[in-house]
């Protein structure tokens, strides 16, 4: 549980300066930011399961 | 003709003076650009981010790279050493207090070492984004 607040923690604070520097307005901002989220999130989760079945 | 266009291209890429002191400032302490520029929600989003990166990767028991570091090669030091410096001041004064630098193996031990090694990577490497982004506004290449 810890790992995925710790995760969770780091694709937060990497998305918020994701999408605070890209596109123009602010909803493309915010919706930029939650995409880099859900993608840090996403990948995180299937890389963990890869990982989990390699010995 | 070529001239011309060679002149114009230099007038667009040069940026002034105040661009660079901004981007200095901004890499030397995170936020700071962005203060100077009277971005405050970006200051404080794209600073605290930084700032807070560092402080739990420190937390963490995360340890800053130098070139001093035993049992391995000098040049394998230097990228995430330059990944660290982009915290500024945050380096600078955890290098004058000599405070996380050690590499022990108590501290190597806890489950969260390369966690907190990674969020103090990261920490640098957002500033050099948000110190680059600072530098775009004060130069008048991004609104």
């Amino acid at each position: 549980m810890r790992h995925f607040l710790v995760m969770t923690l780091f694709a937060a604070l990497a998305s918020v300066v994701f999408g605070a520097m890209a596109k123009d307005t602010m909803q493309e901002r915010l919706l930029y930011g939650l995409k880099v989220f859900a993608e840090f999130m996403v990948i995180g989760l299937v890389l963990g399961w890869i990982l989990y079945f390699i010995p | 003709m070529v001239k011309t266009e060679r002149m114009q291209a230099d007038e667009v890429e040069s940026a002034p003076a105040s661009a660079w002191l901004t981007g200095a400032a901004a890499w030397f302490l995170p936020g700071l650009g962005h203060l100077m520029l009277k971005r405050w929600w970006r200051a404080a989003l794209m600073g605290g981010a930084v700032w807070l990166c560092f402080f739990v990767g420190m937390a963490m028991g995360g340890h800053l790279f130098d070139l001093e570091a035993e049992g391995s090669s000098t040049l394998l030091q230097v990228p995430p050493m330059i990944a660290n410096l982009g915290t500024g001041a945050l380096y600078l004064v955890s290098y004058l207090l000599d405070y996380g630098f050690k590499d022990d193996p108590a501290q190597a031990a806890r489950a969260t070492y390369e966690y907190g090694n990674t969020f103090l990577l990261i920490a640098g490497l957002l500033n050099y984004l948000t110190m680059l982004d600072a530098f775009d506004i004060a130069a008048g290449r991004k609104p």
